[in-house]
């Protein structure tokens, strides 16, 4: 971190939600992507948090991702993380029925209660795609779901990895679509406040002159 | 003036000619034919382009009219320079009195003493553009008479005479061939004899004008049209004030040296009760109105009716003003307030700023005011000790205002905000003063357990409001909990033992030995051994604990059980056979965006690398735990996951919970103990669940460590407000300032004005992207975050002037908020354009008046507008010794325009007469208008012309108080 004091680390920082009940997979998800391994885990407590960072294009970017519980107990404990998420998922479970009908019931709520950023990108993820003949929700009810709250809809498979790189991807691209969601995660305004002085800066910008 | 018709067909033969030959030959013709030639060739031009075309050709559109046009052309004579114009209108509607018919304030004058459509004036060009003597006018009309003739045009023409301050005119017009008709229309300024101060008098000198005279006109029937407009106008709404202002400094000198909180006097201000009131009075920006009251065609003497209204003219500060160029009002204290941000990065801390050793104070010093301490205390009571009650934290909240990291308009924090950007000229040395004194105010409250004024004492932290608010919000969360901690120790001062296990959680056993012998039974210790024991326990060893757990509960453990809430539906333990009981819960402990911040931080650097999920919230979980098993003595683990995590029970019971729960009711003991098995993943080995589970000592809610210690947190609090950089203070500080002053002003009541709507809210989005940048401000783009909220405070400006104008409109016209709404729009689209000007520049901004057109009154509102003109006081009813009636509430109108009109044919013969009485209004030097008459018989065959002219005058003395000046006169020709 020391020696990358005059170049910044990533270019945005983006801060994703991920909510939806208990058991759906939420964390196994997020250790899927980030770790690439896949692992019964311990139900979450409270919260839990992973970073991950990703090139896309020419940009880097670093993804703070919040791993709430699903337990009701922890759900006005969670809601302060709703605040400032530019990015927000669902998760289902596509063998378990109830976990759906939460998703309307519950957590859309939820994100209507707590979430303040007007622009924050949505998606809906159907997760244990993998055990299709247990499969209780269709494909068909979770897209028209995803077109009545207006979200990204994915179907995956934490187990086998299908589609779990795709589903943080194509959030983070949308999220970089949306001008007044890229500027809120800019990277150059959040740093300065900590860390950046202007002794930084311009030893960076006279680094740069060397360098060319 | 029978000779000029006369000389008609002599001209127009010598016209045909000269036509035939296309060669004109001036050499032997004088130069006065040489003048009715020029005249005559520009009339045919004009003759032959048509309006339209003149139009295209750039006619000018008169004033305020939108179908006069005017097109000009210079004359020479011999030794003067003429003008002659010509007024055409563009819009046929067949009436030749079109100016008239409607009676719109566009006509012209001439057309509407004569009643004229298209005219021509023609004017000498000297400096009061007036003929002086009769045979020079008389001259130039015979020569525009014969030009005319010889264009076959029927356009009337008029010449003005006499001095201008008269605007007497003479005109005439050809009637065909046999017939011309003759205008004459004069003003004489003398005494009005009494007799014509009434509309008797004129009536009768209309009738014995047409008829002639010595008949005795009573016995005639004629019918006389009748038409009149008056004009009303209001007091200025000032007025009163000044007055009071007067008063107010002999009466009480003391008070007044003091211009704090001058709102609290008794004076009467027009926005008392409006928001903003509490923080500065605005002028009134309306400040008078002109009623136009029109009486349509009909007979004399009819009842007052009143068609139109002229708006007023909502001018903005006036010049010569006490207050010109230092405008009062939120904006020009925003702007301090910006300023105030730049020089706060010259500081380490607030102390600095108000310190006088401090090098950068010195320089501050000289343009600074501190107010008198005295108003220091004034502030900071009126922030501490102003009611108890809590404020509605929703007031005057805005759609968008949430979006805006500030603080609501009623909390502590925005009260801060507000007062300060009044206190002394919200300079940062008087910020600092104001906020040293607040924290020391607010660290009393924390010391001696008060609570916080304007701080709810429960909730949840609002993120999204600005940190300061969210650290007074959990401070005054954090002295609740104090003061409830001290009560609950005066209450059992003996019971310090279990205060003393409160403290440590950690060391669970031993403690909680100590403490639970004290209070609670052995068995429950017993129970706690034994779940300790199921530590490596698998789903076979479970199977057999419940067998025995079943035989060792058969004496009722109920009355150990600790810090319920009560049973949880039917639910049955899997080890004893009781109730399971929901305990009582702490509260998940609150944080603050930067505690937040830090967590965030500390599981980024430690959380992750060493791989350790779940620990954010872990003391939560144990809380939990602690409570549940304190609630429940008898539980075991899978107890707690089934009221905490249902989702991992995997019941084998085939019926629904509610069978089985309603089976245990009616006895059936079969179904108890309750099947199933933990989910896979809470069965693990090493699952943190069931370590937390045995690590968590059983002890209720109320006797654990708090998971929110207060005494840490308020002490933290405090420290961050002591040493606070000054531009984080002062960032906070703007956003709220912002926002506090646009809550004010949203909370205006100005009726349903969709403009003023859609401004406030442009004004939110713009607040929300200016201060959004000014969270992020570090030292490079800071001058140019300064400048961009430099402009939001024009912008802010704007916007204030308009609810200014929007509420004053409304409480003025609060049952007719249709009017209003009318009056406001175009006002609105006078002003929107002017709102990109940049209001620093000084000239502008004074100088700006506004006058805002006519607007129609319909018959509802009429008693609205009638109220607008409250009765005079006994000084300014004097001048109804002179008045001629039609008062409205004793107001005499400035201005008196009489129209009377006779003929039998409407096409052709039209006799009207008009009368018109004027006064001064916003044009200081006076303006009049003459009344004609004029009559032409046509079944006589015979002209006659009559005319006279009325005119009252008055004059604009002093402060916009008027006194009338009237002189009439009357001749005949």
């Amino acid at each position: 971190m020391g020696s990358s004091s005059g170049q910044p680390e990533f270019d945005y920082l983006f801060k994703v939600l991920l909510i939806g009940d208990s058991g759906v997979g939420k964390s196994s998800l997020l250790l899927s992507f980030t770790s690439n391994t896949f692992d019964d885990l311990s139900p979450t407590i409270g919260v839990d948090f992973k970073v991950k960072y990703l090139t896309i294009g020419e940009k880097k970017l670093k993804l703070a991702i919040w791993d709430t519980a699903g337990q009701e107990r922890f759900r006005t404990l969670t809601s302060s993380y709703y605040r400032g998420a530019q990015g927000i998922i669902m998760v289902y479970d596509v063998t378990r029925r109830d976990t759906f009908t939460n998703l309307s019931d519950i957590w859309a709520k939820e994100i209507d209660l707590y979430s303040t950023n007007q622009d924050c990108i949505k998606m809906l993820v159907g997760n244990k795609v993998d055990k299709e003949s247990e499969r209780a929700v269709s494909k068909k009810e979770g897209i028209d779901f995803a077109r009545e709250y207006g979200c990204l809809f994915l179907e995956c498979s934490a187990k086998t990895r299908v589609n779990v790189e795709q589903c943080f991807e194509e959030l983070v691209l949308k999220i970089l679509e949306t001008p007044s969601l890229t500027a809120e995660g800019s990277a150059g305004g959040k740093k300065n406040i900590f860390k950046q002085n202007p002794a930084q800066t311009s030893s960076a910008s006279s680094s740069y002159c060397c360098s060319s | 003036m029978a000779s000029t018709s006369r000389s008609n067909p002599l001209e127009e033969d010598d016209d045909a000619e000269e036509e035939v030959q296309h060669f004109d030959d001036f050499t032997l013709a004088s130069s006065w034919e040489r003048f009715i030639s020029d005249i005559e060739a520009t009339c045919r031009q004009w003759l032959a382009d048509g309006p339209k075309n003149l139009v295209e050709k750039g006619a000018v559109a008169m004033e305020d009219s939108k179908n006069l046009f005017r097109v000009k052309h210079d004359l020479k004579d011999v030794a003067k320079s003429y003008c002659m114009e010509f007024y055409f209108q563009i819009e046929n509607n067949g009436s030749q009195q079109a100016g008239i018919g409607n009676w719109n304030s566009n006509s012209h004058d001439l057309q509407l003493c004569f009643g004229v459509k298209d005219f021509l004036l023609i004017a000498p060009q000297s400096a009061s553009g007036v003929l002086l003597d009769t045979p020079e006018s008389s001259k130039l009309l015979s020569s525009v008479a014969i030009a005319l003739s010889n264009c076959g045009s029927l356009w009337p023409a008029f010449v003005p005479v006499h001095d201008p301050s008269r605007k007497a005119y003479i005109g005439i017009q050809n009637m065909g061939t046999v017939f011309t008709r003759r205008f004459e229309a004069d003003r004489i300024g003398s005494q009005v004899p009494v007799k014509l101060m009434h509309l008797e008098g004129l009536y009768e000198l209309f009738v014995s004008k047409f008829v002639y005279s010595g008949v005795d006109f009573s016995m005639h029937n004629f019918k006389v049209h009748f038409m009149m407009r008056l004009t009303y106008q209001t007091f200025p709404y000032d007025e009163e004030d000044e007055e009071n202002d007067m008063d107010e400094i002999m009466n009480d000198k003391a008070d007044s040296a003091e211009h704090y909180g001058s709102e609290s006097r008794n004076k009467v201000h027009w926005d008392d009760d409006c928001p903003w009131s509490e923080w500065y009075s605005a002028e009134d920006p309306l400040r008078g109105f002109e009623l136009v009251v029109t009486w349509a065609d009909r007979t004399v003497e009819n009842t007052l009716e009143m068609a139109e209204l002229e708006n007023a003219s909502p001018h903005e500060a006036e010049k010569g003003e006490p207050s010109h160029g230092k405008r009062i009002d939120f904006a020009s204290q925003l702007l301090c307030l910006v300023e105030a941000l730049d020089m706060s990065f010259t500081a380490q801390f607030m102390d600095d700023f108000v310190s006088v050793e401090n090098p950068s104070s010195e320089n501050l010093k000289t343009s600074v005011v501190i107010p008198p301490p005295t108003v220091l205390d004034r502030v900071i009571k009126d922030l501490f000790h102003e009611g108890s009650k809590l404020p509605d934290f929703t007031k005057g909240e805005h759609r968008l205002s949430r979006a805006l990291k500030a603080a609501p308009l009623e909390s502590l924090f925005t009260q801060f905000c507000l007062h300060s950007l009044w206190f002394g000229n919200c300079n940062i040395r008087a910020i600092a003063f104001l906020w040293i004194e607040f924290v020391r105010e607010v660290r009393w409250c924390w010391e001696e357990t008060q609570p916080l004024p304007k701080m709810p004492i429960d909730g949840s932290i609002d993120l999204s409001t600005c940190l300061i608010n969210q650290k007074l919000h959990l401070l005054a969360i954090c002295i609740e909990k104090k003061r409830e901690m001290n009560e609950e120790f005066l209450d059992c001062i003996g019971s310090e033992d279990s205060s003393d296990a409160s403290i440590s959680m950690e060391e669970h056993d031993k403690v909680d030995k100590r403490i639970n012998t004290s209070s609670e039974a052995d068995l429950q210790q017993r129970k706690r051994d034994s779940s300790i024991a199921e530590d490596t326990s698998n789903r076979l060893r479970f199977e057999r604990k419940t067998e025995h757990t079943n035989s060792v509960n058969q004496s009722p453990t109920d009355a150990i059980r600790i810090g319920s809430a009560g049973p949880v539906g039917t639910m049955m333990l899997l080890k004893s056979r009781q109730r399971l009981h929901a305990p009582f819960t702490q509260d998940p402990p609150l944080m603050t965006e930067d505690m937040h911040e830090e967590r965030l931080q500390a599981v980024e650097a430690f959380g992750d690398s060493l791989n350790v999920p779940g620990q954010l919230e872990k003391d939560i979980l144990l809380s939990d735990m602690s409570a549940f098993k304190a609630a429940n003595p008898d539980a075991v683990f899978e107890d707690f996951i089934r009221w905490h995590s249902p989702g991992d029970w995997e019941s084998f019971e085939p019926k629904t919970t509610e069978t089985s729960a309603g089976s245990i009711t009616d006895g059936l003991k079969d179904e108890w103990p309750p099947h199933g098995c933990l989910s896979q993943r809470m069965s693990d080995q090493g699952n943190l669940w069931r370590k937390s589970w045995n690590d968590a000592p059983a002890l209720p809610a109320d006797d654990q460590k708090p998971l929110l210690d207060p005494n840490r947190e308020g002490e933290k609090i405090l420290h961050y407000l002591e040493t606070v950089r000054p531009h984080q203070l002062l960032e906070q500080m703007v956003c709220t300032g912002f926002r506090g002053s646009a809550d004010t002003l949203n909370q205006t009541k100005f009726g349903n004005m969709k403009q003023m709507t859609s401004k406030l809210e442009q004004l939110y989005l713009i607040i929300k992207s200016t201060c959004g940048s000014l969270q992020r401000i570090n030292l490079l783009d800071r001058a140019k975050t300064v400048s961009d909220l430099r402009r939001l405070c024009v912008a802010f400006e704007h916007v204030e002037k308009l609810v200014t104008v929007a509420a004053s409109l409304h409480r003025k016209f609060l049952d007719a908020s249709r009017l209003a709404q009318v009056i406001f729009s175009d006002f609105y689209g006078i002003y929107a354009p002017k709102m990109g000007m940049n209001s620093n520049d000084e000239e502008n901004k004074s100088s700006t008046e506004m006058e805002v057109s006519r607007q129609e009154v319909t018959l509802r509102e009429r008693q609205v507008v009638s109220n607008l003109f409250s009765p005079p006081s006994a000084n300014q009813s004097w001048r109804k010794v002179l008045s001629m009636g039609n008062l409205l509430n004793g107001h005499e109108p400035i201005l008196r325009e009489i129209i009377f009109s006779t003929g039998d044919d409407v096409n052709n013969g039209i006799h009207y007469a008009a009368a018109a009485d004027v006064a001064a209004t916003s044009d200081r030097k006076g303006e009049e208008i003459e009344t004609h008459r004029i009559h032409k018989d046509v079944r006589n065959m015979s002209i006659c012309c009559y005319c006279f002219n009325v005119l009252l005058m008055l004059k604009e003395v002093g402060t916009r108080r008027t006194r009338n000046e009237r002189s009439l006169s009357f001749r005949t020709s």
